[in-house]
Formats: C-alpha cells, sequence, structure tokens
C-alpha cells in the first residue's frame, strides 16, 4: 500500500524500544492520512458502561486499537491517614499499562512516565470533581491500559469520565480528551501510532464542555500560529468526544439488557431524546425547554412525585455535606420531623 | 480498609446456606458458573485471552522475546509467569508490588504449564546456550467475582494456545505457533463443613478457611496441586476434590479449549 | 415531562431560584452535577443513579463493627466515613472489658447518628428505643440511592413487604436492609427488594412489588407488563395527597424503624 523508506528498530519517546517502519509521507495527495482519516476527524470510538461488578463505576472504551477500562471507587476512607484533606475528597488517579498492552512486554509497576500520567490525568479532573463533598476521603479512578495504540492517556481520562458519572460522583461537568499533533507540516487531530511515532509534534489535551483546559502536555514543534489553530482542533475532537459521552450515558438505561427495566422507561423516552436536541442547539433558548416540559406536564404519570421522595432523602444528606449555611434553618425542620417521629414510635409501640 | 470486615449476619447466612449445600446465588455445590473465553483481545500481544467466569474477569497477555537461556537448560525456552490483583478489581486490593497471595497464584499457574509439558520448549531454542524464546505470561484482574485462579489457569492456556512465536518480526524466518502439546486446566474447591464448593464466589472465599486446587492434563493426569489456606482437608475430602476436579476439567477442556 | 436523564454539567434551568439538590448554579443558570434523573416542575433537583451513602444526622443505619477500641465501637456504615458509638452511647453501662462480648468485630447494630462534624467525624447511639444489636435475621445491600424506594412513600413499601412477606424488617439509610422471618418468607422478601432496586427508576413500582409478593414468581413477566396502566392510576391518587405535606421524611423514619423493641 505505502512506500516504506526507512526500516529497521527504533526508540520512540519515552525510550521504549520499537520495530516499526516510518512511512514516506503521511498525508496523501487527496489529504487523507495512512488510516484513511482526514486531518481534522478522530478514530471511532465505542463506550460501555458498568463493565466491572465490583466497582463503584466502570467502563470500557475503544478507540481505534486503544483498549481502555476505568474503574472508580469511592468516595471511601483514606489511608494513610497524612495524605487526607481536611476539607476536601483527594481524587487519586493511577494510569497503568497492561504488561501486555505494547509491542515490548513492559514490566508491571508504576515507571516514570506512568507516575507523571497519573498525576496530570488526576489533576484534570480536581477542577470538575465537587472536591468539598467528602472532605477527607479519597476517589480511586483506576485506568488500565489493555492495548495501546498511541493517545493512552486521553483514552483512559475520556473512559475516567464516564466511570466517574457511572459511580455517582458529583461534577460540575464531564471531561474529554483528545491530542493534536504535526506530520509533513500539517495538523492532525487524534494521533494514530505512525504520526505518534514519527510525527513533529503531540498535544494532548483534555477540557470541560464549556472549554476549560484541565490537562495539557505538548512536545515536539509547534510554531505560535500551529498552536492557535491546534487548540481549535482539539476543541472541535473534544466536542465530538462529548457528544459520544453523552449518547453513552442517556442510552445506558434504554439499552439494558435487564427487560423490565426497558419497559418501565420506554415512555420516557422520546421525551429524553427531545431533550437532547434542546440542550445540544439551542442553548441560549434553553427556556423553550422548559416551557416545553411544562406543556407535557399534564399528560405524565406519578413518576414526579416519586422522584421527590428521593430528593427528600437526598436533601438531608446534602445538608451535612456541603450547604453550611442552609444547614441551620433546615435542621429546625428536622428537629421537628423528628420529634414527631419518635412520637410515632412510642405510637406504634403501644399498638403491639 | 474497611470492606475487609464482612458482617457476621452474611457470613452466617453464607456458611448455613452451604451447611445444607446450597449456595447464596442458588447454584448447587458442584455447579460452576458459566465461563465466556474470547481469545486473541489484543492486537500487541503474541496470544491473549479474556475469562469471564461469572462475575470474575481475567486477561492473559502472552508476550514473546529473544533472551538467553537459564544455565541448566541452555536448549530450553523460558516461562516466567505473573499475575498482580490490581486495585481495580476490588475494593480490598491496593496498588502495590504483589503480595504472597498473588504470588501465589502466579506460581500455581506457573507450575501446572510448566508441569504438565504444555509448552514443548526444547522448541524454543534458537541457539543452545545463546539465544532462546521467552515466553511472558501475564495475569491481569479486572473483576475479583470470585475464584480467581482457576480463571488464571483457563485464560493462561487459551492465551498460549493463540500464541504466535514472532520469528518474522526477529527477522529469523517464518512466525511458528507455540508449541502446545497439552491442556492443562486448574479446578478449585474450598472446603465448608466438610462439604467441598466449586467455583466459589468471593464472598464464599471470605468464609472459607480452606481451597484445594488440582491441575490436571487430558488423559485425566494430575500436574499440579495446592492446598492453601489455615483450615485441613480429610484425606477423603482430597481424593473427592480430585475427582470433582477431573470431571470438571475435562468439560471445560471439551467446551472452551478444543475449539481455539 | 417533569424527569429526564440527565448528565453532569447539562443546562437545565434558566430559573435560578429553582436550583435544587444535585445542581449547581453558574452565569445565572442551573446545571446538574449528577447522571441522574432530573426534576424540572418546581424546584430543579437531581438525584443520581448511583453514589455512596454520606452520613447525616438523625439518620437510622445499620453499622457493621470493624475495630474495638478501650471505649468506643467503631463501625463500618458503608460510608467514606466510619461511625463512632461511645460506650456511653450503648443504653447499659459496660466496662471496657465487656465491650467485646456485646459486640464484636464483624456484628452488626441499628444506630442512629447523633451527629456529624465539619470534618465528618460522625458519632452514633443507640440510646433510643429500638436501637440494638442485630444477633440474628439477614443483612441485604442495596445502593443507598435505592433506599427512598424501599420506603415508598409514608413507609408504604415497608408495610406492604413486611404484611406480605410476615417478616420483621429495618432499612437503614445507608442502604443496609434487615429481615428476619422464616426461611423461605426472606427468600421472597430478599427477592422482592432485589427487584426493587432493579427498577426503582419504573412507575407503578409498589403495585408491581405487591402482585410480586401475592403471586408466584413465575407469573411475574405477565405482571409487569399487563399492570402498568390500573397501576399509575392507583398510585397517582395516593401520592397526590402526600404531594406538599412534610410528614412523609418523618412516616419514613419512623416505618424504617421496627416495632420491635425486644431488648427493652
Amino acid at each position: 500500500m505505502k512506500v516504506f523508506a526507512v526500516r529497521g528498530k527504533f526508540e520512540n519517546k519515552f525510550g521504549e524500544s520499537i520495530m516499526s517502519d516510518k512511512p514516506e509521507y503521511f498525508i496523501d495527495e487527496n489529504g487523507l492520512r495512512l488510516d484513511g482519516r482526514r486531518t481534522d476527524e478522530i478514530r471511532p470510538m465505542t463506550m460501555e458502561m458498568g463493565v466491572l461488578s465490583r466497582a463503584d463505576g466502570s467502563c470500557y472504551l475503544e478507540w481505534g486499537n486503544n483498549k481502555v477500562i476505568a474503574a472508580v471507587y469511592g468516595p471511601r476512607e483514606l489511608h494513610p491517614r497524612r495524605l487526607q484533606r481536611p476539607s476536601e475528597v483527594l481524587v487519586r488517579y493511577r494510569y497503568n499499562m497492561a504488561a501486555f498492552s505494547v509491542e515490548d512486554r513492559i514490566r508491571p509497576g508504576p515507571s516514570r512516565r506512568s507516575t507523571e500520567i497519573s498525576k496530570v490525568s488526576g489533576e484534570a479532573f480536581e477542577p470538575v470533581v465537587m472536591t468539598q463533598y467528602y472532605p477527607g476521603a479519597v476517589i480511586d479512578v483506576f485506568a488500565e491500559v489493555l492495548q495501546a495504540d498511541a493517545g493512552t492517556r486521553t483514552a483512559a481520562i475520556n473512559a475516567a469520565t464516564l466511570a466517574l458519572a457511572d459511580a455517582g460522583i458529583p461534577m460540575k461537568g464531564l471531561v474529554a480528551a483528545c491530542a493534536v499533533g504535526k506530520v509533513d507540516g500539517q495538523l492532525v487531530l487524534d494521533l494514530n501510532k505512525p504520526e505518534d511515532n514519527y510525527g513533529d509534534a503531540d498535544l494532548p489535551v483534555a477540557m470541560t464542555q464549556d472549554g476549560e483546559i484541565t490537562l495539557l502536555q505538548m512536545d515536539g514543534n509547534l510554531t505560535h500560529e500551529e498552536f492557535i489553530k491546534a487548540m481549535e482542533m482539539v476543541k472541535k475532537g473534544c466536542d465530538q468526544i462529548f457528544e459520544l459521552q453523552r449518547k453513552t450515558l442517556i442510552s445506558r438505561f434504554g439499552s439494558e439488557d435487564d427487560v423490565e427495566a426497558l419497559e418501565g422507561s420506554i415512555e420516557t423516552e422520546p421525551e429524553e431524546e427531545e431533550a437532547e436536541e434542546l440542550s445540544e442547539e439551542e442553548v441560549p433558548s434553553e427556556k423553550e425547554d422548559v416551557s416545553d416540559t411544562g406543556d407535557n406536564a399534564e399528560d405524565v404519570d406519578d413518576s414526579g412525585e416519586k422522584f421527590k421522595e428521593d430528593v427528600a432523602d437526598f436533601d438531608e444528606q446534602r445538608e451535612s455535606g456541603s450547604d453550611e449555611e442552609d444547614k441551620t434553618s433546615d435542621e429546625d425542620v428536622k428537629d421537628e420531623e423528628d420529634e414527631a417521629s419518635d412520637e410515632d414510635v412510642k405510637g406504634e409501640e403501644d399498638e403491639q | 480498609m474497611s470492606s475487609e470486615v464482612v458482617s457476621r449476619l452474611k457470613k452466617d447466612y453464607i456458611y448455613n446456606l452451604m451447611l445444607k449445600g446450597q449456595r447464596e446465588d442458588g447454584r448447587q455445590f458442584d455447579e460452576a458458573r458459566d465461563i465466556v473465553i474470547e481469545t486473541n483481545v489484543v492486537d500487541k500481544a503474541e496470544g491473549s485471552a479474556n475469562v469471564q467466569i461469572g462475575d470474575t474477569r481475567v486477561m492473559v497477555g502472552i508476550k514473546v522475546q529473544i533472551g538467553s537461556p537459564f544455565p541448566d537448560t541452555p536448549d530450553k525456552g523460558v516461562i516466567i509467569t505473573s499475575m498482580e490483583l490490581n486495585p481495580i478489581a476490588s475494593p480490598d486490593f491496593e496498588a502495590g508490588p504483589p503480595r504472597p497471595k498473588a504470588i501465589e497464584m502466579a506460581r500455581v499457574v506457573d507450575r501446572g504449564i510448566r508441569e504438565s509439558g504444555a509448552i514443548d520448549l526444547s522448541k524454543l531454542c534458537i541457539t543452545k546456550g545463546e539465544e532462546v524464546w521467552i515466553i511472558f505470561i501475564d495475569v491481569h484482574v479486572l473483576n475479583n467475582g470470585g475464584n480467581l485462579l482457576d480463571a488464571a489457569s483457563l485464560g493462561s492456556i487459551a492465551a498460549l494456545m493463540t500464541t504466535t512465536i514472532p520469528y518474522e518480526r526477529e527477522g529469523r524466518g517464518e512466525d511458528i505457533r507455540m508449541p502446545i502439546r497439552e491442556m492443562p486446566i486448574g479446578i478449585s474447591l474450598i472446603d465448608v463443613g466438610g462439604e467441598l464448593f466449586i467455583d466459589p464466589t468471593y464472598s464464599e472465599e471470605a468464609i472459607c478457611d480452606t481451597r484445594l486446587t488440582i491441575t490436571s492434563n487430558q488423559d485425566g493426569s494430575i500436574c499440579a496441586m495446592q492446598k492453601s489456606g489455615a483450615g485441613s482437608l480429610s484425606e477423603a475430602q482430597v481424593l473427592k476434590a480430585v475427582e470433582t476436579a477431573l470431571e470438571r476439567a475435562a468439560v471445560i477442556r471439551e467446551k472452551h479449549l478444543l475449539n481455539i | 415531562m417533569d424527569h429526564n436523564i440527565v448528565i453532569p454539567g447539562q443546562m437545565l434551568s434558566e430559573d435560578v431560584k429553582s436550583a435544587g439538590h444535585g445542581t449547581y448554579v453558574k452565569n445565572d443558570k442551573v446545571y446538574s452535577l449528577y447522571y441522574g434523573v432530573a426534576n424540572l416542575k418546581d424546584r430543579t433537583y437531581v438525584v443520581p443513579f448511583s453514589g455512596k451513602y454520606i452520613p447525616s444526622r438523625k439518620d437510622y443505619l445499620i453499622g457493621v463493627v470493624i475495630q474495638l477500641t478501650s471505649s468506643n465501637w467503631i463501625f463500618d456504615i458503608r460510608s467514606p466515613y466510619d461511625g463512632l458509638l461511645h460506650v456511653s452511647e450503648y443504653p447499659k453501662r459496660v466496662e471496657s472489658s465487656g465491650m467485646k462480648r456485646i459486640m464484636d468485630i464483624g456484628d452488626c447494630a441499628i444506630l442512629r447518628i447523633k451527629d456529624v462534624s465539619k470534618s465528618m467525624r460522625t458519632d452514633v447511639s443507640m440510646r433510643e428505643r429500638g436501637l440494638r444489636p442485630l444477633k440474628d435475621g439477614r443483612l441485604i445491600e442495596i445502593l443507598p440511592t435505592k433506599v427512598p424506594r424501599v420506603i415508598g412513600h409514608n413507609g408504604s413499601m415497608v408495610s406492604m413487604l413486611k404484611k406480605e412477606s410476615n417478616c420483621d424488617m429495618f432499612v437503614g439509610q445507608n442502604g443496609r436492609i434487615w429481615i428476619q422471618g422464616k426461611d423461605h418468607e426472606m427468600d421472597r422478601l430478599t427477592e422482592a427488594i432485589d427487584m426493587i432496586e432493579r427498577e426503582a427508576h419504573t412507575s407503578g413500582l409498589t403495585e408491581k412489588v405487591q402482585q410480586f409478593m401475592n403471586n408466584d414468581p413465575v407469573v411475574e413477566d405477565d405482571i409487569v407488563s399487563g399492570s402498568d396502566e390500573s397501576v399509575d392510576q392507583g398510585s397517582d391518587a395516593s401520592s397526590e395527597d402526600n404531594d406538599d405535606t412534610i410528614p412523609e421524611e418523618t412516616c419514613r423514619k419512623i416505618d424504617a424503624l421496627l416495632d420491635d423493641a425486644e431488648d427493652a
């Protein structure tokens, strides 16, 4: 298919030796890359949530030939104590490559590379996780790379976001990650393996839905103009990933193999899609969405009520957890409730 | 970590059920959970398998590299088996170097492969005394639903059966298939109140004192055994366990390995 | 539509005053904090699909002893924070040496949260009727976010489950449920609770569960598909009644607290 000019054993930028062939060119006359993508196109990505029964949240992700599984445990108790943060939760992220995930086996256990990636990836989530909700505790995120094919750290972050959502961790938004690089003097989105190995630059970025950058690394060489363009491209890449993440989340309870759950959620499905469209296309006119739902309110069942009680319960948790100011006023109410409850308990006992 | 303490009510419940020969998930004492094996799941590995036994999930990858033989076996390839109890797999597992439990399991898996002669190591010699193929078996535990050892053992042989020796990659001729001669399968049983239970879940493992693993070959011979845990077994129990393990191994071999 | 599946960071409303729990406000708009179900009717709030139990004052819960100190039992309460029970919060006078005999590691007890400090130190008490060690029966664990569904409006689900199963039952806010009865009755009740957890986000649940408890499990399929229509009517009416009454929360807690006080 392609003419290969160089052949032999190389080292990639992590010092890992690789047997590979450097292609003569990366982008053909039609502007397409070796794998047939346009320069601004990401590789196909699929995600599946809730794949590990022991974890509080999990997600398996395939992106190109990357295969990554992420799990979240917590919030849970943090040991050793000296790591505890008195007023917030610690987000502890562990990026790990399976020994067999790359050409040359890597020794199990942390390396300097994986330690750095773990650190910056964890920090990519700190701005979105509501850390003040669980003071002194830890949220553990484990990202295991089962098969590596360029862009593993970004793949891991994309999986970790959904695992966090699956675990019920409060977050201001999702995080998506994607890299831009340079080959043949052109910027390309989401590097594949040869582009990663022989390219002139690599710029992995993670960001929130409103464009806050939470991870940024770069190596290689980019001009100022190229960098500006690269950031635009990476934003578009992340937008595509957000869309895939959102679809995965929304469809989860529609595609459950649990037939009974499916039956229960059928009635809600059309509305969900409606809401989806509204929120993505008409952010400024979200009011329409609200009034829309108001109109439909008459013909819906009691499900709104049903969730009220959940919330009542949840309110209570939140009060002690975070809203310090509201606490006093709510406290009174709770005390009243409580007295009532004590009375009723006595009543029941009398009946006995 | 607090998750290590299992409530006495739960222990009692599981224990009392098991005394009646029943189990938490409705199985019989000699009934195993469903097994799903997928092979060639990792392109970067020379062989790989994803094994699910109920909720338990392990991935095994085989890497093959050129290295030096051991001085006492200059014309034989080398097998190195590693297993880590990754923190992704359970709230009880912690990051760090393998602990005794993980090392024991890796070594039991390794013994099964080695002692059965599953791999014809003499075919993995390139230059006597200088270069041989080194086979790395890496067991990556993803979800601990119990009975990790059987999953690791099964995943290892399944992954080896799909392995290619990469002569071409190293510029030394044509690739060959891994020289497999045998299909060892490890079967573990736990003892609860004198009764032996096959394929334990993690909560069943938490209440038992003793596990016995029997690895057997196609002809019904035994190639490795390991008693693990603080309890003891009677001779009758051991004989019964061997019988059960041989039967179960034959079923798994027939159903899951012969078609790989 | 009153509720939707929403994701973290999804904009829910522009009415900042409506912002309720599970939401946050940024630039005069209300966003979701959780992957869960949002209510957009009067107040805007989000109930997550999953999550850990976070201790809150006066909650009833079930703890498992994980450690004993000279004056405290330390309980795992399925939360990032342990529950501390000081000997003085046990209803009878206990010497340090006698603590182990009352509750040892692995033992369970019904507790009530006395106080939660800012740093989430959680003190629990047993000095109230009904709070006691649980020496027999079974313990079931469900997601804490599903607890309100097991309790039901005004405790209706718990009452029904108790009546139909002939079992004693206590639902801890932390997602631990204790049941006691004959083996086959407990098996049945366990199945019913599983069903509630599985279908917590569907409607007409009380009736589905009631039918399950009344019928043979084999016909479960028929019940689920056939009963939705009539079922919704029923629960609509009942929930309308309690729509704005606060004691709902109260009732839940009472119902959760068993009418069983043999300890006292």
